[in-house]
Order: structure tokens, then sequence, then C-alpha cells
């Protein structure tokens, strides 16, 4: 075998005559933060669950640490749901160590681990309280805890910002990379790219059940070359409309990444530019995320 | 293959989590108190609103008839002067609730005496006139006849018949009569708790569900090792909080005796009151004990096991009706039976429902309970119960594994049945 903590072979999973997943294949480095991206629907979440042996695939096969995936490999794994959600009567201490138990942990290593956990998340007053008395945010905080406890190598996280404050935004940042520089692998599923551009050292883009791009986020990026603008401006933007052969990202009031298509030149954008508004900044880089997706997709 | 030490965890956490909760608490408490008051108050009541304070006038053209009758029971009954007319207005004006006529002929054998009321008057009322009636005008008759004391006491004789049953290794045992009221009470709470631990368990799945937790647990355990720690978790709750009712009940009878000794004997004759509740207390063999116990744990692993297939398909309680109509109707249909089977409880009919797996939970321990069932009767229900919840078993597992999953709509039978097919 080689390095591969995951891999997904011609993988498939059909619900009716949906093919919720269809013939996917790709494999996950040891260390590395893994971005599953796709819309609502693209087949991120069943995949997931066919990882964390909560469905099982139709047809392909599916390893973790070089086992084909099934309930002894599922202790490996700290799964976060996209849908949050515990027991809301059990108190916090008691449905940890429960759910760190039955990922295998022993009584006093979970006890252990949950402490540590929770003084991570500024939580740890809140051990003899009822899941259901906390707020929102706090539930997050113990779910978080929830799939880290037992300390796997393999994380899985579905849309872990989504309902999330900027602090804690930042600080389940903070962890998921200090959580890589220890060496675990981390799968990360969201249709928000913008949120993951950052983090991911690899990605997968699904579009309706297919894998239709995957590898080294550096190196796609690069593959596509110095190909578009952003701009951050003051004044009137409404000049951005009348831009030929180019298509606009991101576009806020001061700001707009713009893709170059064929037969447009980035130069006379800035021209045009200035006629227009005052240019704070203008750079040509890379696209984003978003374009990589949508031109992946259009192909 | 299960695994043991999450099968475990599992059962512990199902199990604490309601023991301690409140709702066990207060149905452990009022579960009884309910049951002793549907025994007591209806018995309260009827000697409350009792006829004693009802005395009906009687108009007796015989003269001695009438006197006998006020002289036996002179609270229910008092003479008249006025006749039946007068005594009919005064009905019609509400100052009676009623008056009996005895016509003089009735002493020779012909005629008969009338009970009018307002409508008072139920059933009791008048089947107990119509005996005091009887038995006066029998008495008497017999005196006038003439015939020797010995004569009498043959007449008045009461055949009394005791009740043995002989068990098939030659035990003797009195059979109070209260054997078949015994299987009617066991029916009747395995009957409650085949719906009570079954809503438990349905309503656990559906919280699982909507509350998300389920996908957690199930990234880390099977959904059917989670399903079977339920069931199991759920049953040791019931059987605890039996054994609960079962050591307060004994105690409680045990404290009874004396205290119904000092209420009914008043101190004069303790021992004697005493004596009498101890012998209306029916004897409840071991027998039957093992037997209610296997039974309604059975009843209540199959039914648990479908009450969970509906609770995964379902996301609001509300919604369970439809999926749950089949099962209720399941748990009803030997309540009809009930006396049937308790009448008679050696009868084809009885045998054969008493050993269809659904109806066995209520059916078997009445039977148990007022004969002696053949061993491969029992033997017989006992497999065919278990292989019937290893199958229900495995056709719910198949629909709970997909339906937990599932959000957004409320399943059909037919989708149900595409969940067991589904791989």
């Amino acid at each position: 075998m080689n390095d591969s903590i995951v891999s997904f072979e011609n993988v498939t999973k059909i619900f009716g005559d949906q093919r919720a997943v269809d013939e996917v294949s790709f494999e996950v480095k040891k260390g590395r933060i893994f971005g599953l991206l796709g819309p609502n629907g693209a087949g991120k979440t069943t995949s997931i669950r066919m990882l964390t042996h909560i469905l099982v695939p139709d047809s392909g096969s599916i390893q973790l640490f070089g086992q084909p995936v099934g309930s002894e490999t599922q202790k490996l794994l700290g799964y976060l749901p996209e849908e949050r959600g515990l027991y809301k009567k059990m108190k916090v201490g008691e449905q940890l160590i429960y759910l760190s138990r039955l990922h295998g942990l022993s009584k006093p290593a979970a006890i252990e681990s949950i402490r540590y956990w929770l003084a991570r998340f500024e939580a740890e007053s809140w051990i003899h309280k009822e899941v259901g008395e906390l707020s929102k945010g706090m539930q997050q905080k113990i779910q978080f805890v929830a799939t880290l406890a037992h300390n796997p190598p393999c994380l899985i996280f579905d849309e872990p910002f989504s309902g999330l404050d900027p602090i804690n935004s930042e600080t389940l940042k903070e962890i998921i990379l200090e959580l890589r520089d220890k060496g675990k692998t981390i799968f990360f599923a969201t249709h928000r790219m913008e949120q993951v551009e950052q983090l991911c050292d690899d990605i997968a883009l699904f579009n309706n059940g297919k894998l239709v791009l995957s590898g080294d986020l550096s190196q796609i990026r690069s593959s596509y070359g110095k190909n578009t603008v952003t701009l951050r401006f003051t004044g009137d933007n409404s000049f951005l409309d009348n831009l030929k052969h180019v298509r606009i990202n991101n576009r806020s009031v001061h700001y707009a990444e713009i893709r170059l298509l064929e037969g447009s030149d980035d130069q006379a954008i800035l021209r045009e530019a200035q006629k227009h508004c005052r240019i704070q900044a203008f750079e040509l880089t890379e696209p984003g995320l978003q374009e990589i997706f949508i031109d992946a997709v259009s192909k | 293959m299960i695994h043991k030490e999450k099968l475990l965890l599992i059962v512990q956490r199902e199990f604490w989590v309601r023991f301690k909760s409140k709702i066990f608490i207060v149905t452990t408490v009022l579960a009884p108190i309910i049951m002793i008051a549907l025994v007591i108050l209806p018995a309260l009541i009827h000697t409350l609103s009792g006829d004693t304070t009802r005395q009906f006038p009687i108009y007796d053209e015989t003269g001695v008839v009438g006197e006998k009758m006020v002289q036996g029971d002179s609270s229910s009954y008092r003479l008249s002067e006025s006749d039946p007319t007068r005594l009919r207005t005064q009905l019609q004006n509400g100052e009676i609730h009623g008056f009996i006529v005895i016509p003089h002929e009735l002493l020779d054998g012909l005629g008969s005496s009338a009970f009018y009321h307002d409508g008072s008057a139920g059933m009791s009322v008048s089947s107990r006139i119509r005996s005091d009636i009887r038995q006066h005008v029998q008495q008497i008759r017999l005196e006038r006849l003439e015939i020797s004391e010995e004569m009498k006491a043959v007449m008045n004789e009461e055949i009394s018949v005791d009740n043995f049953i002989i068990s098939d290794d030659g035990a003797e045992a009195a059979d109070s009569g209260y054997s078949a009221l015994v299987g009617f009470i066991m029916g009747f709470i395995i009957y409650g708790a085949m719906f009570g631990y079954g809503a438990i368990i349905m309503r656990s799945v559906m919280e699982e569900k909507t509350t998300r937790v389920v996908e957690i647990i199930a990234s880390s355990v099977r959904p059917f090792e989670l399903l079977m720690g339920k069931v199991i978790g759920v049953a040791m709750l019931g059987l605890t909080q039996f054994i609960i009712w079962a050591v307060a009940g004994a105690l409680l009878l045990f404290a009874a005796g004396p205290v119904l000794t000092i209420l009914a004997g008043g101190g004069a004759e303790p021992a004697a009151a005493g004596a009498e509740t101890a012998v209306t207390m029916p004897v409840i063999g071991p027998v039957v004990w093992v037997g209610f116990v296997l039974f309604f744990l059975l009843g209540f692993l199959i039914y648990s096991s479908l009450f969970a297939a509906v609770g995964s398909a379902i996301e609001q309680e509300s919604d369970s009706q439809q999926l749950q109509m089949p099962i209720i109707m399941l748990i009803i249909v030997p309540l009809l039976f009930l006396m049937t089977v308790s009448d008679n409880p050696a009868s084809t009919l009885s045998v054969s429902l008493s050993m269809i797996p659904f109806f066995a939970p209520i059916l078997m321990p009445v039977r148990m309970s007022v004969i002696s069932v053949p061993f491969w009767q029992l033997g017989g229900t006992i497999l065919l119960m278990v292989l019937t919840f290893v199958v229900l078993m495995w056709l719910s597992s198949r629909i709970y594994r997909i339906g937990i999953l599932m959000y957004g709509k409320k399943a059909s039978f037919a989708e149900l049945y595409r969940w067991v097919r589904q791989d």
C-alpha cells in the first residue's frame, strides 16, 4: 500500500433511480486537509456516510488505513455530521463519556480527553448541565468535543462552520490546522467554497454524484494560470457590467474577481477601471475555487 | 457479529436515562394507585350510592309476608297503610321511589307480587326484593304445611361445591375462584405494558432521529446494535418497574392484613377477621408468576421491535397513527377473547388463540392462571414467539437502518417494504 489513508475505488451508491454517488475514485494522503466540495445534493454527505459505514456502497470499495471500511474502522474516525444533534436530556459530561466509549475509549481515558477538549473550547463549566439547557453555539462546541474526544487519526467535518460565530470559527480553524500538524487526516465537506480555500491541501469537486475534479489544490490552481484579476476600488462599479469576454465572481460594492476569458486583456480592464473609479488594488492571480468549480462543471 | 461491549453501553444508557427520569418515578408511583383506585372506587361508589337510604313501602294483603320482610330488613322495607292507588300518587309526586304490592293469593301459590318504582331501582334492588319475598313466602307456606323441622332443613339446604385443581404432578390446590380474576389482571397489565413500553421505544427511536444524534451513534455502532440495546434496556426497565410494584404490593398486603383487621373487626375479633382476608387472597403459584414474566418479556420483545420500526419511519408522533394501526389491532384482539379463554381455557379455540405469538402475551397468562397448561403448549408457544421475534427484529432493523436517515417525509407501508428489500 502507499501512504493513502482513505481510498475510494469506483464507489457507487444508488437511491431509487438517483445515482447519489456515481463511480467515484479518489485518495486522501496522511496529514492532509481534504476538501469535499460541491453544491447541495452533489453526493458529499452520501460519500461521508459510506466512509463512516453508516451506508454501504452498492459497488466499488472504500478503504481506510488499508482496511476495508466496516465496524472495525469506525473507531478510527471522528465524525461531525452536517445536521448536529445530541441527546438533549443527558448531561454534557455523561453524554461525551458515552459517545467516546462507544468509539472504544476506556472510561478514564474518555474523562481525561473530554476534560482537555472542553477546556480547549472554554466549556468546562457546562460539564454537569443538560445539553438541552445550552445555547445553539454551546451545543456546537460540545459536538466538536464529541467528534474529537476519542482522538481518532482521521476526522470528518461536514459543514463545520455553519452556525458558528466568527470567534468560534477562528478557534475551530486553529484547532483543525493544529490537528493537521499533529499528523491527522482531515476531511472537509462544504458547499461554501471560499471558506475552505485557505484550509484545504487537496480537493475533490462533486457535482450530481460525479467527481468532476480532484487533486492538490495549489497545483490545480496553478494549472489554470494567472487568468483572474482581483480588483479593489472606490466609486461607481457599473462599468463592470460593460466589460466584454469576462466572468465576474465574488462581486461586491468595492471588490470584484474578474475571470479573463478568451479575447480579453487585463491591461484593457485596468485602463477601463481607471476611467470610472479610484483603484486601490489590482492583481493578476490564479482563479478562486468557485471559478474552478464553475469551469470544471461546464466542461 | 454483535459487539458486546458497545451493546452493554447502549443497554446501560437506555436503562439509566429512563430510570432516573421523572416520568419513570411518577408512573411507578401512580400506576398502582390508579389501578387500586379503579378496583376500589366502583366498590366504594356502589356502597355509598347503595339503596340503604331507600325504603320501600309494602302494601301487603297477606298480613304476614310484609311483616316478616320488615322484621328482616327494616331499613329497606316498611309496611304501608295506604292502598296502591295512593302509593302510586305518592310515587308520581316523588315522595317515594317505589312500592311493593303483595296480593293475598300469593300464599296459595297463585298470582304474583309487584314492585313499582320510578326507574331508579337497578337490577340488584329488584333481585333482592324478589329473593326476599320468595324466601318469606316459601317459609310461611312450609310452616302452614306443618312439615317436620328436618324436612324444612332439607328444603333450605345449601349445597356447597369446593373447587380443587389437581396438577400433572398430583399436587392439589384449592381453587378459590379468584384465579380467573388473577388471569384477567395479568392480561390487562401485560396489555398496558405492551402499549406503554412500546410507546417508549417508538418515541425514543423517533427522538434520536429528529435530534439527529442517531447519525453520530450510527458512525460508531451498527443500527442493529443500537436497536437491540434499546429494546433490552427498556425491557429491563419494565422488569424493574414490575419488581418495584411486586415488592411494594407484597409489603402493602403484609401491612394491609392487620390494618384491615382493625378496620373490619373493630378490635373485637382481630384474629378471625385477619383469617378471613387471608382466605380471600388467591394463591398464585410460582409457575404462573414465571409464566407472567416470561410472556411479558417475549411479548414486549415482539411488540417493541414493531414499535421501533414505526418510530424510525416518522418524525413526529402525530404521524404514527397509520403505521401504528396494525400493531394496535394485534394488541387489542386478544382482549376480545379474554372472557372466552378464561371461561373455557382448554377448548381448541382457546388453545390455538393463546399459541399465536401476537396474542400469547395476554392470553397465555390468563390460561395459566386458570388451569395448568400442558407443557407442549407452553414450550411450543415460547418457541414460536422467539422465532417471531427473530424474524420481526430482522425486518424491523432493516426498516430502522434506512428510516433513521430519512428526513422530510412520512413513510408509507409501500416504502417500508422497499426499505426492507433495499441492500
